[in-house]
């Protein structure tokens, strides 16, 4: 009996010991994996807004008409985070310019570097280094003929048991010598927390 | 009377490693295979282009039309998904897409797409290849993990 009891809490202590402790591990994830570690904006969410809007621009038949015989050049506004988060949304940006991009309806002219251009093109003509001949000259870049931009809102409400977060994301294609928008469409993303009781 | 003791004794041990072992420290990598589709030539058999990894997942869950089209030259895809569970199904999809020599396109970038299929529910997922060069694709469905998600 004495020997059932010993040997039942040294298997015990053993189970207990080994194998619960923490230990950090590193290792390689999936980028492209649905991402649920909080409810905050995450790259899910970003890959969601990003696939969704390039896949309604590039398949709408008004943009089609567009681009049908030339691949009109466009400028991206950047995108209005009206959220009560941090969010980079120069990076929500990024992914969809980069995909209409690639997938060769548009050409895109960008804003954000206009100043390191401007430098460059300074050393180029002022700087007496390079060769007149071969320098590029000012005043021969395109300009944009429409502008996209856009604005992320979210709505948060949470009460003791549960959290809820709406975002919205909007999108307009404007021709910027009309002042028409050519192309407008939404997205929504709902995520909530509950909490869960224990179970397998 | 001395063989009841020790049979106690043994149930007893026996039920705290099971309990040990039920609420333990439970590491096991999660589930993470589904059930697929291919694109399939107008008026096929949905039936052969189906894959199937996971059959408990497919009991619950079966991919019951494809349908694709040109649109402003862009291969454009419907598949419709319908659940045969009465609760709640928290899945993500993937589309890959394909050139006429079964390059894939844009490797790498085809992200997962979260999706919440209620109980008996049918919804149609959607997808635009991203350049005009896709011929074919392919979709692959799967559980999201409950737990937080590990690559053991």
């Amino acid at each position: 009996m004495k020997k059932i009891t010993l040997l039942t809490s040294a298997l015990l202590a053993a189970a207990i010991t080994s194998g619960c402790a923490q230990r950090s591990v590193v290792q390689y994830g999936d980028a492209q994996a649905v991402e649920t570690t909080d409810i905050n904006f995450g790259s899910t969410d970003l890959q969601k807004i990003a696939n969704q809007m390039t896949d309604s621009l590039l398949v709408s038949p008004v943009i089609g008409n567009l681009t049908q015989n030339n691949h009109p050049v466009v400028f991206v506004e950047r995108i209005k985070n009206k959220t009560s988060e941090h969010i980079d949304t120069e990076s929500i940006t990024d992914s969809i310019s980069t995909k209409v991009l690639r997938s060769g309806k548009f050409r895109f002219v960008d804003m954000t570097r206009v100043n390191a251009v401007r430098e460059q093109l300074n050393f180029q003509n002022e700087g007496g280094l390079v060769d007149p001949t071969k320098a590029v000259q000012f005043g021969r870049q395109v300009g944009a003929q429409y502008m996209l931009y856009g604005n992320l809102s979210s709505i948060v409400k949470s009460n003791q048991d549960k959290s809820d977060v709406y975002y919205k994301f909007t999108m307009r294609l404007m021709d910027l010598e009309s002042g028409i928008i050519e192309w407008a469409d939404e997205t929504e993303i709902r995520k909530t927390r509950t909490k869960q009781s224990i179970g397998w | 009377m001395r063989t009841n003791t020790r049979n106690k004794s043994l149930l007893l041990a026996s039920s705290a490693l099971l309990a040990l072992a039920l609420t333990g420290c439970n590491s096991t990598p999660p589930v993470t295979s589904g059930i697929g589709a291919e694109s399939l030539p107008p008026k096929e058999q949905l039936q052969p282009y189906l894959k199937v990894d996971n059959a408990d997942l497919s009991d619950k869950l079966a991919i019951s039309d494809v349908l694709n089209r040109k649109s402003q030259g862009f291969l454009e895809v419907n598949v419709e998904l319908s659940s045969q569970y009465k609760k709640s199904l928290k899945l993500q999809y993937q589309f890959n897409w394909f050139d006429a020599q079964g390059f894939v396109i844009e490797p790498e970038k085809s992200n997962w797409q979260p999706v919440v299929l209620h109980g008996h529910q049918s919804i149609k997922l959607h997808g635009v290849a991203p350049t005009a060069d896709a011929q074919t694709f392919n979709i692959y469905v799967r559980e999201i993990p409950a737990k937080a998600y590990k690559f053991d």
